[in-house]
């Protein structure tokens, strides 16, 4: 649709002005991290370090960070592989068996996306305090997998719905057994599927709180969330550093989510447009 | 095909048992742990009936904390589909840079929930924070203000943080449902002499209309459960203004070990959800078949 040039300029002044309202609390962000100790903060508050430094994150990076980040890191990673593996697992036969329990058992992966963490938390709690698990690894990747099983699920489900059947029917007619069928064409096909769903598995789990929050007791097995939320109190209100942290736990993310954005983008939506 | 059945059901199994054990066992013990009482100093359960129930509903608190996630839920999601609506009609514009402003307003949503909560928390600082230092410039407020510790402000407050940390998710829908309505529709409708306010209204609204549904469903549940903006911002104060249920169990089972009304908390917590899901397809359905009869 073409634009008048006056409606135009108005709508590249809103584009304008959405970019400053979403970017604005991140750039403060990034230039406190820069802002020396020593430079007062100020009202009007001022928007750029006279002299920026690298200090506060010299300073944040401390082995207890290090130690969080090696925590988020074993247990995001680990969530990511397992989930997506149970989940195309899942998902090959959710869209190619004809059993008759099929409505119902993806009417039950529906209603489980929807189940609230805080209402179900407490028998969690109990199970892992009886299986002895509380405060390690398993107690958050189990917690993990099986609340974004459901949605991973869904979200492989949507992309092996739009495989063309013919492949794999025709390899069916030359003999192959649907195990074959699986891995050596089912599996490369759905690609940009399994990335979508990673990066959506990661980007839950890397910011996950309450699990992390309950499950972990002591400052060893603390995830990045909890160990940058225990930071407010510990440090009382040093920001500089405080905000080096948030930006060294942001990026890994961001930068993921930034090379492989278009699957993600693709993987979010297919469900909710088409589905 | 008789062992395709059994290698699917092998292939299904893993993912079954996983969601049989950790979400809906745990469900069910949710209503069970809701008929007993433990406590810090009595780690064992014992069967109290409704008795729970009873204490919960009798405790103010409850009502505050009921109120609290209606207001919390309904202004989330309100505001985060206008907003991410908006924001999706502006870039399914033919305009330049399109792709990198999309790029950045998702930015908020790949945040993580604790950093954009402490960015806020650092955000609405009473002496250093950017809020009150742009007002006071602007000259909107003469006097800095306690956002999150004054209780009239603080839930208005945590509503704006999480909006901005949510609508992303709504514009990125919103989007691709757009990118999807019929151009021949639209073009026909402009012919007609329809403006772009009547061509918004009678072509583009209802061909997504499905989508809106399913947006708005999604946000109110992610809304209602969410906990992390609201505990990093003001741990449900000041004076439980802004508890919602996630926060109020938490405390509940974690902070003061009171893991069986922690537990009808959470009861309490799924009726609320369901019947706020119930009530959207209520009001849904009755403009559906007014729009029908239309």
């Amino acid at each position: 649709m073409k634009q008048s040039r006056s409606t135009r300029l108005i709508l590249m002044l809103l584009q304008l002005l959405l970019a400053a309202a979403v970017l604005l609390p991140f750039f403060w962000m990034f230039s406190v991290s820069l802002k020396p100790a020593t430079e007062p903060f100020a009202i009007p508050a001022r928007l750029w370090p006279s002299s920026p430094t690298i200090d506060n994150y010299v300073t944040a990076f401390r082995p207890e960070f290090r130690t969080y980040f090696f925590n988020s890191l074993v247990v995001s990673l680990s969530t990511v592989i397992i989930t997506v593996t149970l989940g195309l697992l899942a998902a090959y036969s959710f869209t190619r068996a004809q059993l008759a329990a099929m409505s119902a058992l993806v009417g039950l992966v529906v209603l489980a996306q929807m189940f609230p963490h805080s209402a179900i938390i407490i028998p969690i709690y109990k199970m892992m305090r009886s299986a002895g698990l509380l405060n390690t690894y398993w107690s958050l990747i189990l917690a993990y997998v099986s609340v974004t099983l459901p949605v991973a699920i869904w979200m492989l489900r949507g992309f092996l719905l739009k495989l063309p059947a013919s492949i794999e029917e025709s390899a069916a007619v030359d003999g192959a057994t649907p195990m074959r069928i699986f891995w050596d064409i089912v599996v490369p096909l759905s690609r940009p599927g399994l990335i979508a769903t990673s990066v959506y598995v990661l980007i839950v789990t890397w910011q996950e709180f309450l699990f992390a929050l309950s499950f972990t007791s002591t400052k060893d097995m603390r995830t990045l969330p909890v160990g940058l939320n225990d930071f407010i109190g510990q440090y009382g209100i040093r920001y500089g550093e405080l905000m080096a942290s948030s930006v060294m736990v942001s990026l890994p993310v961001m930068a993921i989510f930034f090379f492989l954005q278009r699957y993600f983008v693709a993987g979010i939506t297919a469900g909710a447009v088409k589905g | 095909m008789r062992q395709d059945r059994w290698l699917h059901w092998l292939l299904l199994a893993p993912a079954l048992v996983v969601m049989a054990v950790m979400l809906y066992y745990p469900m069910l013990g949710t209503v069970y742990e809701s008929f007993h009482e433990t406590s810090f100093l009595n780690p064992d359960p014992k069967f109290v009936g409704f008795a729970l129930y009873q204490r919960v509903l009798a405790d103010g608190t409850f009502y505050t904390v009921l109120l609290n996630s209606i207001v919390w839920t309904l202004g989330v999601v309100l505001l985060q589909n206008i907003l991410g609506f908006l924001t999706a009609l502006l870039l399914n514009q033919q305009l330049p840079m399109q792709g990198v402003l999309r790029a950045i307003v998702l930015l908020p949503f790949i945040l993580p929930g604790v950093v954009a909560a402490i960015l806020w928390r650092f955000m609405y600082d009473p002496q250093l924070g950017l809020v009150n230092s742009l007002l006071l410039q602007v000259g909107l407020i003469d006097h800095s203000i306690a956002w999150l510790a004054d209780s009239r402000m603080a839930m208005a407050s945590v509503i704006v943080a999480a909006v901005w940390k949510g609508f992303p998710f709504s514009m990125l829908i919103y989007l691709a449902a757009l990118q999807n309505v019929d151009q021949s529709q639209i073009e026909a409708a402009t012919l007609d002499g329809a403006g772009p306010v009547r061509r918004l209204f009678d072509v583009t609204l209802p061909a997504i209309r499905d989508v809106v549904v399913v947006n708005i469903v999604l946000t109110l549940i992610l809304t209602f459960n969410y906990f992390d903006i609201i505990w990093v911002l003001t741990k449900g104060g000041p004076q439980s203004a802004t508890h919602i249920f996630p926060t109020k169990i938490f405390e509940t089972g974690f902070g003061q070990f009171r893991f069986g009304e922690a537990a009808t908390y959470g009861v309490f917590s799924i009726l609320v959800l369901a019947l706020l899901v119930a009530l959207y397809a209520i009001v849904q359905g009755g403009a559906n078949r007014r729009r029908a009869a239309a």
